[in-house]
């Protein structure tokens, strides 16, 4: 039994336990790429999403990404947290009202300090936003 | 359900996107096309570190420089195509942050837009986005 949106499989995790996330989201974590090398999260786009042109708002996108992204930065170290420095989006296509919106993100690069991550937010075979950022990973020098 | 505005001269902008509208108001100073954009942060804006989330900063930049984008294209309809942020210093709860949007430049089918938001003297967010003015080529 799982109480998730439709199109979200159950043994998605929620990833929004508080804060702006939970009052945006519920957002979700799904299962990583069967190698490892991509980290996988949800949300199923529901009418406070969308802007006035019937897609879904840029800002959550970007919300969305961000979250995606911070988590798989903190992921990659043992650090409690880490914090966007910069972070770059091309919106590629629209989303659309009860599209289930993914993010595959992937760490490029994990230096000492800083986390080099990107990612794509897809609706099934439709890409809507490609994304590059930095993370600070705080805790550290 | 939100604390009176701090800054006098205020307005509350009409806003229009839904997703806009739940996470407000956004409050402006002055008239097109110099118009000042300006949030309160509350508890909804917050991460777990008590910071205002990334996504909260971007959504009110996106939506503060798509207002001064209608400001100088007498409304018409456009999307963003690509928006650059630096996140420079944390802003937390009660902060207020204000925006005076720039244009770089407008060519036939594109708005070339940037912002520096700041709390007090200090920019805690900078932001340069492109915009695609639809029907244009």
């Amino acid at each position: 039994m799982s109480d998730h949106p439709a199109g979200i499989p159950p043994e998605a995790e929620i990833a929004s336990t508080g804060g702006f996330n939970k009052y945006v989201g519920p957002l979700y974590r799904l299962p990583d790429s069967a190698d490892g090398a991509v980290r996988r999260f949800a949300f199923a786009v529901a009418a406070q999403h969308m802007n006035g042109s019937g897609s879904v708002h840029g800002g959550m996108l970007m919300s969305f990404a961000d979250t995606a992204m911070s988590r798989t930065a903190r992921l990659s170290t043992d650090a409690k947290s880490c914090s966007t420095v910069s972070l770059n989006c091309d919106f590629v296509g629209p989303g659309k009202l009860g599209d289930v919106i993914e993010a595959r993100v992937r760490v490029t690069r994990r230096a000492r300090s800083m986390v080099f991550v990107s990612a794509e937010l897809v609706a099934g075979e439709r890409i809507l936003l490609v994304a590059t950022g930095l993370w600070k990973i705080l805790g550290q020098a | 359900m939100s604390a009176p505005f701090p800054l006098p001269g205020y307005k509350e902008t009409a806003l229009v996107d839904p997703f806009e509208v739940f996470v407000g108001p956004v409050y402006e100073q002055g008239e097109p096309p110099a118009r000042r954009f300006a949030i309160l942060i509350d508890a909804r804006h917050v991460n777990m570190r008590g910071v205002i989330h990334g996504g909260m900063l971007m959504t009110f930049a996106d939506a503060a420089l798509g207002q001064a984008v209608w400001d100088v294209t007498d409304r018409a309809p456009s999307v963003t195509l690509n928006m650059q942020s630096q996140f420079l210093k944390p802003a937390r709860a009660g902060d207020v942050i204000v925006v005076q949007p720039e244009l770089i430049r407008r060519t036939r089918s594109f708005v070339f837009m940037r912002g520096d938001f700041r709390v007090g003297d200090e920019t805690v967010l900078a932001v340069s986005s492109v915009w695609k003015l639809l029907g244009q080529d």
